[in-house]
């Protein structure tokens, strides 16, 4: 990774957004009274049933890597992004267990959002790669997957309770200590700008 | 407890099946009433079907078929011989599917299909369940003829204890509804037992029995009028949910009964499929049967290998697939019957080496008969299972050509002036290795085109899954051509003063090769024509990029292709070497070369070798298809230019499911 890393972000950061709407307010998870906000807007709006140990296991061991979004006028939790990370098969990984966005505030970027700074604190972290299953169906979350270079790693047949099938979604970091490519001849390893602010 | 995670929660049925008799929810008769007894038996044959078609899609016979009280105490209906007859018979086939299934071992997410936890899936009367099935056909059937009669002479009222009720108006419609529906399970379990008959003897006969089975499920859905007409409208479901042909909802069944049972089983009731949805599961599955049929119990691997992609391209459910694998691997042999050390030296064409006992036993031939053995079963998995699969068998395919490799070294070296006897086993060495390359590469190209099946490529990866897949293709080519070669040498040998009949075959065999060969190269022109159009579209006209967040083209490759490289399939082949054959590409290169074109010379000659092979001749159609809309489109890019800032191309599977078609528009 790029040695000139920007400082991680203060806990709460303001994102206005550019079209005018409501401001979101970015927060990393802060304590139990979060985890009720957690809990609802999961239980909400996706169709696996978790029990509360499950979030626990999450947001107990990992809460560096939950974040939440909120209406900053109305003081509301509009999203959120619930990880882990660990060791698997002698890699560690990262794996993104909930994502989530309140329906009358999609399309604004906020999901991308919340995974991206999930994701960074990851990669800061020392995780190798990032997965996550999604739905076949779920177009949106395939797009947001890709557009941050997620790669279909494979097919899960009938993964979920009502029979779709899954993809598993893997992000791989690159790695400092892969073969150089033939110096010699005059190639630029970094040719391709990784342009985001993230690195 | 979160209702969600426990099923206990939901109370909406009974705590144990004695209480729900008591509660008067499965009575024997159905109804005193005998129009209605018969009725009501109907909507649970229906009912019953429906649940059976929602068991084979992937769910427990303990949330489905098993949620019928009359099914799970069958003592009770003894006195009751429509309803007994079916029950047994239905139960004996369920049970004889499972095994099927069980010996073809499902995987992971089909698991859930051969779990009976304690239901009575067995009785000491079950083999006797046609003989018991005939006699109640028997009678109905004859009922059925005297209604007919009766209809002619204009009689009233029904004679004999044989009616199946008591209103002689529609009689003559319930013995119709019913006969179909018995037939229908007596068919089928005769499918069942005759696909089971080891080295494919029932086949035959299987597929009489599936034509019987397809013309009574006509029957079935004919009968649907009639039923709903009888029917008390107010009990009927709706449409969207009515799992019988009358719509009225079934006695006899509480779905909540087995919950105690189905530790393992997910907590949720199952959604049970509509009556018109089973009949159509069952239609399908009784296609993809009479394809298994059909198969020639051909001894020959390719065909066999080509047989089964075939046969997946119609997306079979678990039940056919199970079905073929237990009929191409029985006790370790092809069909049961051919050892597989013998369908590989077939495959080596070396018709001298079957049966000889030095060979059988050589270490990689055994080692390669498991291998095969292995991709026979991968190959009858569901798609996305059979890719993972696939891909981790490379390593294994890889690992013994790399043996055969070394061994031939150690053996032979480089010495001249080998003795015969060296002579040939130098040459059964080598044919081997050549072979076992071939194979490796089959099965990496097919882990590749599975990809495109599977959905699991982006538009911004297919120039280098293009790029990867023409490498491939090209290895495959090569591998078969020294397989020919190498055969024809043998062949050469052996035919000094054969008969000419043996010729012909060779040059059959011959051709054969020569236009698989063929078919191969336009998979080659077209892979690397599209992979070229993308990087072209790329490095000229800014699209296609790939997003460079978090990481770059170079994981994604590596990702992708990631199960090859370990393999080394093929050698000397990295990012780098993609990375600089894509940045050197440009339209120029693409009008010079116009792989599509050099498509379009080969096809006509290869329609002629494929005359008699309707399958092929289809595809060549599509990859006719493509070849000419992808060259129409590059003509189209090249005069706008492709750097015009209007100019939207897309690639969509419009005409072929691996190769694309560019789709150019103008904004």
């Amino acid at each position: 990774m790029s040695a000139a890393v920007m400082p991680a972000a203060a806990p709460t950061e303001r994102v206005e957004s550019s079209s005018g709407e409501a401001e979101i307010a970015y927060v990393s998870y802060g304590g139990e009274q979060h985890l009720p906000l957690v809990m609802s807007l999961v239980d909400a709006e996706l169709s696996e049933p978790y029990s509360i140990f499950t979030y626990r296991y999450f947001v107990y061991l990992w809460p560096q890597l939950t974040f939440l979004a909120f209406d900053a006028k109305e003081g509301k939790c509009v999203g959120t992004v619930v990880c882990k990370m660990g060791e698997h098969r002698g890699a560690f990984r990262g794996y993104i267990a909930m994502l989530v966005v309140l329906k009358a505030y999609r399309g604004r970027g906020i999901a991308t959002e919340l995974v991206t700074r999930s994701i960074r604190v990851m990669m800061e972290s020392g995780c190798e790669e990032v997965t996550l299953e999604a739905e076949v169906t779920n177009k949106g979350a395939l797009a947001l997957y890709g557009r941050l270079g997620f790669i279909r790693a494979k097919r899960l047949y009938r993964y979920y309770l009502n029979g779709v099938d899954a993809f598993r979604l893997k992000l791989l970091f690159p790695r400092l200590d892969l073969g150089l490519p033939p110096m010699m001849m005059g190639d630029e390893r970094d040719d391709q700008l990784i342009d985001s602010p993230y690195l | 407890m979160d209702p969600k995670m426990d099923s206990g929660i939901e109370r909406s049925g009974y705590y144990s099946i004695e209480e729900a008799i008591e509660d008067g929810i499965a009575p024997v008769p159905l109804s005193l009433d005998r129009t209605l007894d018969i009725q009501r038996t109907l909507d649970v044959i229906d009912h019953l079907f429906s649940c059976e078609a929602t068991w084979h899609k992937g769910h427990t016979l303990a949330q489905t078929v098993f949620t019928c009280i009359y099914l799970m105490k069958m003592e009770r209906i003894s006195s009751h011989a429509v309803l007994n007859s079916f029950c047994r018979i239905l139960r004996a086939t369920c049970n004889a599917v499972v095994a099927v299934v069980s010996t073809a071992r499902t995987h992971e997410e089909e698991d859930l299909f051969t779990m009976s936890f304690g239901l009575p899936l067995k009785d000491e009367g079950d083999d006797k369940c046609l003989s018991v099935l005939n006699s109640v056909e028997e009678t109905v059937s004859r009922q059925l003829r005297a209604c007919k009669s009766h209809a002619l002479s204009k009689r009233k009222t029904l004679e004999g204890l044989e009616s199946l009720q008591d209103n002689p108006d529609v009689e003559e419609g319930y013995c119709r509804a019913l006969l179909c529906r018995l037939r229908f399970r007596k068919h089928f379990h005769h499918v069942v037992t005759c696909l089971r008959r080891p080295h494919g003897r029932g086949l035959d006969l299987a597929r009489k029995h599936v034509a019987s089975c397809l013309s009574e499920l006509s029957l079935m859905l004919k009968s649907q009028e009639f039923l709903k007409s009888q029917s008390n409208i107010t009990l009927q479901q709706g449409d969207e949910s009515c799992t019988t042909a009358s719509g009225c909802r079934p006695f006899g069944f509480d779905v909540s009964l087995n919950s105690r049972l189905m530790s393992a089983a997910p907590p949720r009731a199952v959604k049970i499929l509509t009556w018109s949805d089973a009949l159509g599961y069952f239609e399908k599955l009784l296609r993809d049967l009479d394809v298994i049929c059909s198969l020639s119990l051909d001894p020959v691997l390719e065909n066999v290998l080509h047989f089964i992609a075939q046969f997946q391209k119609s997306v079979p459910d678990l039940v056919p697939r199970a079905f073929l694998q237990t009929l191409l691997v029985q006790d370790g042999k092809l069909y049961g019957r051919d050892l597989f050390c013998d369908v590989i030296s077939r495959a080596l064409s070396l018709p001298d080496i079957i049966g000889d006992k030095e060979f059988q036993m050589n270490e990689f031939v055994v080692q390669l008969g498991q291998l095969v053995i292995n991709l026979l079963k991968i190959l009858c998995t569901n798609t996305a299972w059979q890719r993972r699969k696939l891909g981790k068998s490379l390593q294994d395919w890889s690992t013994i050509s790399i043996q055969l490799e070394l061994a031939l070294k150690r053996e032979f070296g480089e010495t001249r002036n080998v003795l015969d006897h060296e002579n040939m086993c130098m040459r059964v060495s080598k044919q081997l290795l050549v072979w076992t390359q071939e194979q490796t590469y089959w099965v990496a190209s097919r882990f590749l085109i599975l990809g495109f099946e599977l959905d699991l490529y982006s538009p911004s990866e297919y120039c280098m899954v293009y790029w990867y897949m023409h490498v491939v293709f090209i290895k495959l080519i090569e591998k078969m051509q020294l397989r020919i070669l190498a055969s024809n040498e043998n062949g050469s040998a052996r035919r000094k003063g054969k008969k000419k009949k043996d010729h012909s075959k060779d040059s059959a065999r011959d051709a054969a090769f020569s236009s698989s060969c063929l078919l191969l190269q336009c998979y080659v022109l077209l892979s690397e024509g599209l992979s070229m159009l993308l990087a072209v579209l790329r490095n000229e006209g800014k699209s296609f990029l790939l997003p460079t967040i978090f990481n770059t083209e170079q994981e994604r490759f590596l990702q992708h292709f990631d199960l090859l490289q370990k393999a080394r399939i093929p050698e000397h082949i990295t990012y780098y070497s993609f990375k600089e054959s894509a940045a050197q590409a440009h339209m120029a290169d693409v009008m010079k070369y116009n792989f599509f074109k050099e498509i379009q010379k080969i096809i006509p000659s290869l329609k002629g070798s494929f005359a008699s092979e309707p399958e092929k001749l289809a595809e060549l159609r599509q990859i006719e298809q493509v070849a000419e809309h992808n060259r129409i489109a590059l003509n189209i890019i090249n005069s706008v230019g492709v750097g015009d800032p209007s100019l939207r191309v897309s690639f969509e599977f419009t005409h072929h499911p691996h190769f694309a078609v560019a789709v150019v528009k103008r904004s």
